[in-house]
């Protein structure tokens, strides 16, 4: 994995192959490359890794609901209590292993009394676990680098190294959080990790005296829960646009269904409406002690002043429209077509989710934007036509199209439109691209009708021109 | 016939805007049979110089202007009719590029109101929505410049190009403005298309599927013929003819710049000539106290004919007065090129080059004939160049004097590069890309060698990329500064070309570059840095106070045998110029026994030699193994001095001129063509004449072809006699400061890091191996730089990694009569814990008795709390401390952590067990070993070199704890080796010895990565988890 850093194109972190190739995290992109020609790279995504590591944080909510991400890219467990249930905490450290090395995860687990000891004995141990932390790395004990380099200058290695030392000069030199790593890990003082927990933004979270059990339950359950999130995200002028419902049975286990919208809502019918469609998905299983409606994506939406004009009330209604067939099909079946910068008059649009939110249009000051209005509609392959016109660059006089002929009354063009030649074969590179420019024509035949065509390359004598209908003018 | 000129065209001087040449353009507008051309770039005539030229060459007229780009109004073409006109453009530019950062150029209507509208003419080009401001601006245009105003259409085949000529003819009849016709062209030919899209991705940094209509939508602005023009414009036939309207008016051509010397006043009643002959009469008086040689005066009086002939003398009395004012200001300046060496120059003050030491001929530099400015380079010491360059300025004024400019131009890397992120090719595969290509011609790089970098050949994205990298490669980038050309002039140097600020504070460029001055015949003096000037000046002052010996560069005492003696042994370490690995395996060769040879010795280890395979020739006649022979009596005259053979530049011309029946012009044009016209590929025309004129007059076609390559090899690293001899000169001083006051010389050298070829390591062993002793830096002793005691060597702090001059003498200045303790020494001084901190770990607390642990336990335990606890701390109330003691090997890793060097041990004494048990050897056996023995080594490597001249072969230089040795490593086994030539900073090396006299190679056979090894020394004190826990050496690399 690489990453663009100050000073170029560094490498951050290698697999076994790369590393016994001698590629090494910190080498330059250029120095990896020299050693490793074959180089596999990808850009580094931290992010990304953050959150593939919060997902399985969750999955390890099966050992223990106690789980939590490291800040040096592992993950806590609390097992306290939890071993029984795989047959002790070998059993629960073997069954993990098995199960990560089959998601292909390379992994180091260790089981200890304290969190800091499960820490330094996962990263600096010898495969067989020693009981005692006194030979490990003064590093395994969770310190800022700076103090970890301070201790080594000084020739104090080992953990043991500091054990030995009378604590007050160590703490004025060091301060007290040296002390406090070191008497974490042995135990000699409490550490408590903050159990991971998702923060959504605005969250409603119920529970019941008596576990809920029917479908009936549930939706009122909802719709509580719906009315009150709907006036916290109000109060701070906030929409949803992702929402999950979460059943937390009696049993630990959790059932959870999610929806989305087109744009920031915040209308508990309209919402539970999205909800309902999905409820069937949702198994109270043997009844349901908890449940959590949590907003997960919000966007800003200011209090909506009712509109007179009949638009917005359209606009509504095409969201809601949107939102039940997004939820209902799934946001990748349900398009909207979108604007795209492009000459190439058929690459000029594409289709995206219609949930997601409309691209923003940016401007640029140097555009090269077509300067003649585009065709409302566009045929999907542009049409062969028979086209009497003369040479070299004027408009048809007379063209033919299915069958029927038109004749032209008006016409403007030519726009000559370029190819995108980075698509073509690149033995044209070296040949002028000319020929496989279009030139289009704006018509208007004697019916009225008005429409797009285009020669495709400039005229040659020695070959008679193809021209093609591309389009429609309303 | 129709008749046109095409007077809107953007070159590739626009930068990343134009995709053509302006040589490409000249030769297509000819070929097209255009009236005339006029190059229009934004803001700049940077490409004019290039354009006139061809357009010479070519054969068709070039019409001088530029395209103004307004901020609040539209871009107007400019075209002055004549001198004066121009002047007032190039005036204007620079205004609007003196008022801007770097590379930009900020002007408005109001200014182009207030530039002079006498002789221009101008044309506004109209925006892309011709909204009402630009009709305004179009009328206020039309006020000032009356008929000459113009609105420059053209057809770019956008879709309403009839319906758009048709209003803006409406708006020009209206405003009163004629149209022109242009094509608005941004490249030769359209085939260019796909490269002008790249370059848009470029400057608008996105690729070409994002770029969406920030491209042009096809290829039309290209040179088209006048006929297609006149078919475009059939019902507009009067913007046609208003192109040649224009054309006829602007007759204005860069040949009418007449350049002129400034003139320096001279007293009332002289002249230059009188006054450059009474100095030269005074200066040879005080050079030859006892009276001038007759051969001397005999010189003096030829090289005046000349120069007064030739009317330099405002020239050389130029260079008199910055290397006066340099003296005065106690800065070392060394003058060099072919005018610098003459008894003139010498008696001047300009070179120290003694005229009865050399024999140069002083007519080379006057080539008469190409009426050429003689050259004069200048180096100063590199501190204090720039007080030189400003009052270079102060003295003519920022109107009169400017830096040159050069054109930074994409390279083989930085064309793949671009091309490639603008193609949204992927990091890794632009990275093989560049390495295939690496040390190679782009022309070379085959299919084969992308398939050995894991790339497909065939692959389309790669085939477009490699297409048009190689199209890119050459174009201009940007303008940067030459490093020392200064430009001065006797009127408005901003009449002549726009004067732009530099990245640099206080600096102004002009915006062309040396070829274009050359051609243009304007002056410029070289004011260059050079460290060793520095490092010599430092010597002199430092044996000035130990003692009191006065030197100068013209005093230090000529021919001295022991000089002589140390550099045949190659004994040369931090010698100018002679220092290098290469240059110390020849110096045992050719043994310089005199000042001549120095000079041979210089130029001999360069590209035009080695390519031209003229070394071993030279040597072999030089040791008598050869008979001195000549290719021809004419050729006598040209190789007398070199016994036959070709050495200098100057040398590999005269044999094209002699030799090959060159004019001199012509020689100088194969120079050109060779050094900066590559790309435009003459030189075969160049060869093929070369060596049909070689064998017309009777050589040998292998000789021919030998001195042809070397003259190959000096277009691009050209080596003249005349700077080879400057140069020698402080080889000569620099090896005699050596020789005579090592300690002193050493000093200096270390004072004056960066510079040369060797590391500080280096410079301290060399120094220890002469018998000096060495101190270690001390808080106590030690001041900032390096200081002499005695005859020993004190280190400075200077040598601590990371630390500051000003803490270091913040320290010095409060030192008094030294630091009873660490504590007295952070309440004096006020330091900071983390240079205290820098201090201990460069164990600098020696004369406290602190080794560096214990005083970084000191300094941790230092508090910022008020004086009861320093009490406490004083009186040593905390409870006493064991800590683990160090080991002389962790020492010496800490040493070279923080110092980059040790005076404990060398790395490798301490390992010495360790590796004599695994069959590992010393250095220092190797004067005893034969020639052709295995022999298994050791080193630490200190540097690697893989010059382009030696195809491929990797030199490695590394050092144990007895000796140096040098490694040759072939490419084969280059390649089955590479990852621990290029990674190990601890090598073993299993090898042949080549002895050569007293040059020993050890040719390797078998290397293998040792550095893990230098880990057992004492392990890296890093948190940083899996980098390299191996000791960091530092080895210079060259590539």
């Amino acid at each position: 994995m690489v990453a663009a850093e100050r000073g170029g194109v560094r490498v951050i972190s290698v697999n076994r192959s790369a590393e016994s190739a001698g590629v090494t995290p910190g080498l330059t992109l250029a120095a990896a490359g020299a050693l490793c020609a074959n180089l596999i790279t990808a850009e580094a995504d931290p992010e990304g890794d953050r959150r593939a590591l919060a997902a399985l944080a969750d999955w390890c909510g099966r050992y223990t609901p106690w789980t939590a991400l490291d800040e040096s890219g592992g993950l806590w467990l609390e097992i306290t209590g939890c071993g029984h249930l795989f047959g002790g905490e070998a059993e629960l450290l073997a069954d993990l292993g098995r199960r990560l090395d089959g998601f292909g995860y390379a992994h180091v687990a260790a089981v200890a009394e304290t969190p800091g000891a499960a820490w330094a004995t996962a990263r600096y141990a010898r495969p067989v676990a020693d009981a005692t932390l006194a030979p490990l790395p003064v590093a395994a004990l969770r310190l800022p680098p700076a103090t970890v380099e301070g201790l080594q200058r000084l020739g104090l290695r080992c953990i043991g190294d500091l054990i030995r030392l009378p604590r007050a000069p160590l703490s004025a030199r060091f301060g007290p959080h040296l002390l406090k790593r070191l008497d974490q890990a042995l135990g000699r003082c409490p550490e408590i990790i903050d159990p991971r927990r998702p923060t959504p933004a605005f969250r409603t979270r119920l529970a019941f005296a008596e576990p809920l059990i029917h479908r009936g339950g549930i939706e009122a359950a909802l719709k509580q829960a719906l009315d009150c999130l709907c006036r916290q995200m109000a109060a701070a002028e906030q929409g949803v646009r992702r929402l999950s419902f979460t059943l937390y049975r009696g049993d630990g286990s959790i059932s959870e269904v999610a929806i989305g919208t087109s744009r920031p809502n915040r209308q508990p019918a309209h919402l539970a409406r999205l909800f309902f469609e999905k409820l069937e998905r949702l198994d109270p299983g043997f009844g349901v002690d908890v449940a959590i409606l949590a907003a997960i994506v919000v966007d800003p939406l200011a209090p909506i002043q009712s509109d007179l004009a009949s638009g917005g009330e359209t606009q509504i209604a095409i969201d809601h429209l949107l939102d039940r067939l997004g939820n209902r099909l799934g946001p990748s079946r349900v398009l909207r077509l979108t604007s795209r910068a492009s000459h190439l008059p058929e690459r000029a649009h594409h289709a995206v989710s219609a949930l997601d939110a409309p691209p923003q249009q940016h401007d640029n000051a140097t555009t090269h934007a077509p300067r003649t209005p585009r065709p409302l509609r566009l045929l999907a392959t542009p049409e062969l036509i028979e086209v009497v016109a003369p040479v070299p660059d004027h408009p048809p006089a007379l063209f033919r199209w299915r069958r029927h002929q038109h004749r032209v009354a008006r016409a403007e063009g030519p726009e000559r439109i370029g190819t995108e030649w980075w698509h073509n074969d690149p033995a044209e590179l070296a040949s002028p691209d000319q020929a496989r420019a279009r030139d289009y024509y704006r018509i208007e035949d004697t019916d009225g009708g008005r429409f797009w065509v285009f020669r495709n390359g400039p005229y040659r004598p020695d070959r008679p021109p193809r021209w093609y209908l591309h389009g429609f003018f309303s | 016939m129709t008749a046109y000129a095409e007077l809107q065209i953007t070159s590739n001087y626009s930068f990343l805007r134009g995709a053509s040449h302006p040589e490409e353009l000249m030769v297509t507008a000819a070929a097209l049979g255009l009236r005339a051309v006029a190059i229009t770039d934004r803001n700049s005539v940077s490409g004019l110089v290039r354009a006139h030229l061809a357009a010479k060459r070519a054969g068709v007229r070039l019409i001088i202007g530029c395209r103004l780009e307004i901020s609040d109004g539209p871009d107007l073409l400019c075209y002055p009719t004549d001198r004066a006109a121009y002047g007032r453009l190039t005036r204007l530019l620079t205004t609007g590029k003196r008022r801007a950062p770097k590379g930009e150029c900020h002007l408005s209507m109001a200014d182009i109101i207030e530039f002079s509208s006498d002789s221009q003419v101008v044309a506004m080009v109209p925006p892309e929505t011709p909204d009402t401001a630009f009709i305004e601006a179009l009328h206020k245009l039309v006020c000032k410049f009356n008929s000459d105003s113009y609105l420059a259409v053209s057809i770019p085949y956008l879709g309403d190009d009839r319906e758009r000529l048709s209003a803006l003819s409406v708006i020009a009849a209206t405003a009163g403005a004629r149209l022109l016709a242009t094509n608005d062209v941004h490249a030769h030919t359209p085939a260019r298309r796909p490269l002008q899209d790249v370059l848009s991705c470029i400057r608008e940094g996105c690729t070409l599927d994002q770029a969406g209509h920030r491209l042009f939508a096809n290829a039309e602005r290209h040179l088209k013929p006048p006929e297609e023009m006149a078919r475009l414009f059939d019902d507009y036939p009067e913007a046609i003819a208003n192109s040649l309207r224009i054309a006829e008016a602007c007759r204005f051509s860069l040949d009418e710049l007449r350049y002129e010397y400034p003139v320096d006043p001279v007293p009332d009643g002289s002249t230059p000539q009188l006054e450059l002959a009474r100095l030269t009469e005074v200066g040879a008086a005080a050079r030859y106290p006892d009276g001038v040689p007759a051969k001397v005066s005999r010189q003096i009086e030829h090289e005046l004919a000349l120069i007064g002939e030739l009317g330099f003398a405002p020239y050389f009395l130029t260079v008199h007065d910055i290397v006066r004012f340099a003296e005065q200001r106690g800065i070392l300046c060394q003058g060099r090129g072919s005018a610098a060496n003459s008894a003139v120059c010498y008696c001047l003050r300009v070179t120290a080059v003694d005229p009865t030491r050399i024999d140069l001929l002083f007519e080379r530099f006057v080539s008469a004939e190409r009426g050429e400015p003689p050259d004069i380079d200048v180096d100063f010491e590199n501190g204090r160049r720039e007080e030189v360059i400003q009052y270079v300025y102060e003295k003519y004024g920022r109107e009169r004097a400017g830096m040159t400019a050069t054109v930074i131009s994409f390279r083989t890397k930085s064309a793949v590069r671009e091309v490639g992120k603008a193609m949204g090719v992927s990091e890794d595969t632009i990275v093989a890309l560049q390495a295939a290509a690496w040390r190679r011609d782009w022309a070379e790089v085959e299919d084969q060698h992308l398939t050995e970098a894991g790339l497909d050949p065939n692959q389309p994205t790669l085939r477009r990329l490699m297409i048009l990298a190689g199209e890119l490669r050459g174009f201009p980038r940007h303008l940067s500064q030459h490093t020392g050309g200064m430009v001065m002039t006797r009127s408005r140097l901003d009449e002549v070309v726009p004067i732009a600020n530099a990245a640099m504070d206080g600096r102004t460029v002009i915006e062309w570059d040396k070829d274009d001055l050359d051609a243009l015949g304007i002056l410029k003096v070289d004011i260059l840095a050079l460290g060793m000037l520095t490092c010599i000046h430092q010597t002199f002052d430092l044996i000035g106070t130990h003692h009191h010996r006065a030197l100068t560069l013209a005093t230090v005492p000529a021919e001295d045998a022991a000089v002589y003696e140390m550099l045949s042994a190659a004994d040369s370490v931090g010698v100018f110029q002679v220092e290098s690995r290469a240059q110390m395996s020849m110096l045992p060769r050719l043994r310089p026994r005199e000042f001549y040879d120095l000079v041979i010795q210089v130029a001999i280890v360069r590209p035009g030699p080695i390519q031209g395979d003229m070394v071993h020739p030279y040597l072999r006649r030089r040791d008598g193994r050869e008979a001195v022979n000549f290719p021809s009596e004419a050729l006598r005259q040209v190789l007398g001095k070199t016994l036959g053979i070709p050495l200098f530049q100057e040398q590999a011309m005269k044999i094209a001129i002699v030799g090959a029946g060159f004019s001199p012009e012509e020689a100088d044009a194969l120079r050109r063509a060779l050094a900066t016209f590559r790309r435009f590929g003459d030189i075969h025309k160049f060869e093929q004449r070369f060596i049909d004129g070689m064998l017309a007059n009777g050589y040998a076609r292998d000789f021919a072809e030998r001195c042809f390559r070397q003259i190959e090899g000096f277009a691009d690293y050209g080596f003249p006699e005349s700077h080879a001899a400057s140069f020698a000169l402080l080889v000569y001083v620099s090896a005699w400061l050596k020789r005579h006051y090592p300690a002193a010389f050493a000093c200096s050298l270390l004072n004056c890091q960066p510079m040369g070829f060797y590391a500080p390591a280096q410079i301290i062993r060399d120094l220890a191996d002469h018998g000096i002793v060495v101190r270690p830096v001390d808080i106590n002793i030690s001041t900032w730089d390096c200081t002499l005691e005695e005859t020993a060597l004190r280190l400075g702090f200077r040598q601590i990694k990371g630390m500051r001059q000003v803490d270091a003498e913040a320290l010095v200045a409060e030192r008094g009569d030294g630091f009873g303790s660490i504590i007295d020494l952070w309440r004096r001084t006020g330091l900071g814990r983390g240079h205290l901190d820098r201090l201990a770990r460069a164990d600098a607390f020696g004369s406290l008795d602190l080794d560096r642990r214990a005083a970084l336990w000191a300094i941790r335990g230092l508090d910022d709390a008020p004086l009861p606890l320093f009490a406490a701390l004083e009186s040593n109330l905390e409870p006493e401390v064991k800590l683990p003691e160090m080991s002389l090997g962790e020492h010496v890793a800490n040493d070279y952590r923080a110092l980059a060097l040790s005076l404990k041990a060398h790395p490798l004494a301490l390992l010495r067990d360790h590796l004599a048990a695994e069959g590992y050897g010393v250095c220092g056996s190797l004067a005893e070993i034969a020639d052709g023995k295995l022999v298994k080594l050791a080193g630490l490597v200190t540097a690697r070199q893989r010059p382009g001249s030696a195809k491929g072969v990797m030199f490695i230089t590394m050092e144990d704890e007895t000796a140096v040795a040098n490694l040759i490593v072939w490419p084969k086994v280059f390649e089955d080796f590479r990852r621990q030539v290029l990674s190990a900073s601890l090598l073993g090396v299993e090898g042949r010895v080549q002895k050569e006299g007293r040059v020993i190679h050890v040719i390797c056979q078998r290397l293998s990565n040792l550095t893990a090894m230098l880990a057992t020394l004492g392990p890296e004190d890093t948190a940083a988890p899996r980098t390299s826990r191996s000791l960091r050496l530092f080895s210079r690399d060259f590539h």
